[in-house]
């Protein structure tokens, strides 16, 4: 197969790479400039309402993300076989196997490992694991753990739950209140809620610019251009740098440049990258001219939030994202990300570490398949936990889909 | 006239497969892969040819399958996937599901007419039901993997045994054994645990009838017939299912060159 480069690199990842170094750089010396001013520092999950934090001038950590980076550095294998051996099980998450092993092992650890927190905050919108991951955190660290609910919505989501996650984002801003010993101001929250719309929408708009034929962006973009739309939601520093980029795929798509030369089929990607292959597996199918044009993923951070009570918006917004939805939810979102981005195929990555992700991908791929007549491959892997993935099958699979693809589109 | 080769070096043999302009199968051989699967597969072909007079001139078109198709010189590789949806249906045009058990992987593909792939499902890294699975199990109870059909059709009984793992699965057989268990029963117990494996695979795919059972698995009597049972219908099975890719492979040569 070719050899020549036909994967088109984004003028704005050198931005990103400072982008983020910044972050990094701020995030391990927190605790000398945080202290005196009284800013505490969280380590919070990847759905938890962020905005209520940053309000309160409390500086987030995302221990997700930070699992992203060990996997990328392909150091996740070592740190999640010291989780292991203290006792923590193989079927856990990576994420969690790794920032627990970055904990037991700094010196094995990206950075050192992440500073330590005055406090931590979960959500279970997105997995049940991230509860028993974050209280093993809050023992080992004996620092308060902030907890919410948000119950799994089977259809629409009901006022009831609406209400029931209202009130613990309530009590949640009283104990923020009293741990930073300040008081929430209205106009605070809402400056940051407007930040994370504003960075959600340019993430949308970059998203929907993919539709163009051929696409400005393979999928592997996305999940490298989306560190800053998680660490830094919330912040004007998130909207400098979607604006940069919206105008770099702007500009791309005006002098009809493709991310993948000779662009020849339309892809749709669900579930989390496979961090430590990031380039070598999206490679195999770039190789035939195979493009990811979106996937389900990224698209978890464009959801705007809603209009109204900030707090309501808030319990509305972090209850209904998809991880939360029923399986017919993510059926529709599949068909309809298929329509819109004229995709000509699927690839789900059973993702060993993300349980609610994966569990229902057949069930789903099934679904879709029968609506779409749109062909859906399975592969097996582990977002960060390279010792899960074998390169031969995943080639033989994936080449035998894109032949079925070539006899089909 | 013209001739078209499929080589499908798999992890447990190699097979090769020599057809006519017509599709007709001419002559086809099949050799364990052992450490040089791409030699193996230049000897096989070697041999085939001078066993039918042909010189490698006349060969119109040559494409390989399998784990080793990348390292042997042919006009184009494809996957075994395509290859096996191929084969299959020129031998059962009537065929809409395709099972294979090879040496390490197990597949199910649901296929078009004219055997196109609509649809395809594997087994995962795991080996367990597999025909190195089958191997392993005849190695404990110390028969080989060809009189294991045979002892299957004598059970009088079934011993349940565990399709997860390989290893697993090794050590239940000799517990089995330990405690006197009939080798027949404990060989219909493995026949059905391969069988089970597989059927939850082709769930997957949807099984649409007609099915038809192929890779050298498909020789094991014992395995068809569980198969039978635990999909409820009878199975198409080729004379000759080690070759049924090779043979899938030359008419995917014989396609590439124009020739039908």
């Amino acid at each position: 197969m070719a050899k020549e480069r036909r994967y088109l690199p984004l003028r704005s990842t050198r931005y990103l790479g400072r982008t983020m170094q910044r972050y990094y750089l701020l995030t391990r010396y927190q605790r000398l400039w945080g202290r005196p001013l009284k800013r505490p520092l969280a380590w919070v999950t990847s759905g938890a309402p962020v905005e209520i934090l940053r309000a309160l001038r409390i500086d987030p950590v995302y221990p997700e993300n930070y699992g992203a980076i060990c996997g990328a550095r392909r150091v996740a294998p070592e740190l999640c076989r010291a989780a292991e051996a203290a006792g923590y099980s193989p079927d856990l998450c990576s994420y969690a196997r790794a920032g627990i092993g970055a904990i037991l092992r700094p010196d094995l650890a990206p950075m050192g490992g992440l500073p330590r927190p005055d406090l931590l905050v979960t959500c279970n919108n997105i997995c049940g694991t991230v509860l028993k991951w974050y209280e093993a955190l809050a023992r080992r660290f004996n620092v308060p753990l902030f907890i919410l609910d948000t119950p799994f919505v089977t259809g629409e989501l009901k006022q009831h739950t609406v209400d029931y996650v209202l009130e613990q984002l309530r009590g949640l801003v009283g104990g923020l209140e009293r741990l930073t010993g300040r008081r929430l101001k209205p106009a605070d929250l809402q400056k940051c809620i407007s930040l994370s719309n504003e960075a959600v929408r340019l993430w949308g708009e970059i998203r929907n610019l993919c539709r163009h034929r051929p696409s400005p962006l393979n999928t592997p973009d996305l999940f490298v251009h989306m560190a800053p739309i998680v660490v830094l939601r919330g912040t004007a520093g998130a909207v400098a740098y979607y604006r940069r980029l919206y105008d770099e795929v702007k500009e791309r798509v005006r002098a009809g440049q493709a991310a993948v030369a000779g662009e020849r089929y339309r892809l749709l990607w669900d579930n989390i990258a496979i961090w430590y292959q990031l380039f070598r597996f999206y490679h195999l199918f770039s190789e035939r001219g195979a493009c990811f044009v979106t996937d389900t993923y990224t698209g978890g951070w464009a959801a705007g939030l809603a209009p109204g009570d900030p707090l309501e918006s808030l319990a509305r917004t972090y209850t209904a994202i998809f991880l939360n939805r029923s399986v017919d939810f993510r059926v529709r979102q599949m068909v309809d990300l298929i329509r819109d981005y004229e995709v000509d195929g699927f690839v789900m990555h059973s993702n060993r570490s993300c349980k609610p992700y994966s569990l229902v991908q057949e069930e789903i791929r099934r679904r879709v398949m029968n609506e779409t007549g749109v062909p859906g491959l399975l592969v097996e892997a582990d977002m960060t936990d390279a010792r899960v993935y074998a390169e031969e099958p995943v080639r033989n699979r994936v080449q035998a889909f894109l032949e079925t693809l070539e006899m089909t589109v | 006239m013209a001739y078209y080769l499929g080589v499908d070096i798999g992890s447990l043999t190699t097979k090769v497969a020599l057809i006519d302009q017509g599709g007709m199968l001419l002559a086809r051989a099949v050799r364990r892969s052992g450490y040089h699967g791409r030699e193996t597969a230049l000897q096989l072909v070697d041999e085939l040819l001078r066993e039918k007079g042909l010189m490698a001139g006349q060969i119109a078109g040559t494409v390989a399958t399998g784990y080793g198709r990348v390292t042997f010189p042919a006009d184009r590789e494809v996957s075994e996937i395509s290859c096996q949806a191929r084969g299959m249906v020129h031998l059962f045009p009537g065929a809409r599901t395709v099972i294979d058990i090879g040496g390490q992987d197990s597949k199910a593909i649901r296929v078009l007419p004219g055997g196109r792939v609509a649809d395809f499902a594997m087994n995962d890294k795991c080996a367990a039901g597999t025909g190195r699975f089958l191997e392993v199990m005849a190695q404990a109870l110390e028969v080989t993997v060809a009189e294991l059909g045979a002892l299957a059709a004598g059970a009088k009984g079934r011993c349940p045994i565990s399709s997860v793992c390989t290893v697993f699965a090794e050590s239940e057989v000799i517990s089995h054994l330990a405690q006197d268990t009939p080798r027949e029963d404990i060989v219909a117990g493995v026949c059905a645990a391969v069988a089970s494996r597989v059927t939850s695979l082709a769930g997957r795919v949807g099984p649409e009838p007609e099915v038809a059972f192929t890779g050298g698995v498909a020789r094991n009597r014992g395995v068809v017939h569980a198969l039978e049972t635990e999909l409820g219908r009878p199975l198409l099975v080729p004379a000759d299912p080690e070759v049924t890719a090779a043979l899938g492979a030359a008419l995917v040569a014989r396609s590439l060159t124009g020739g039908s």
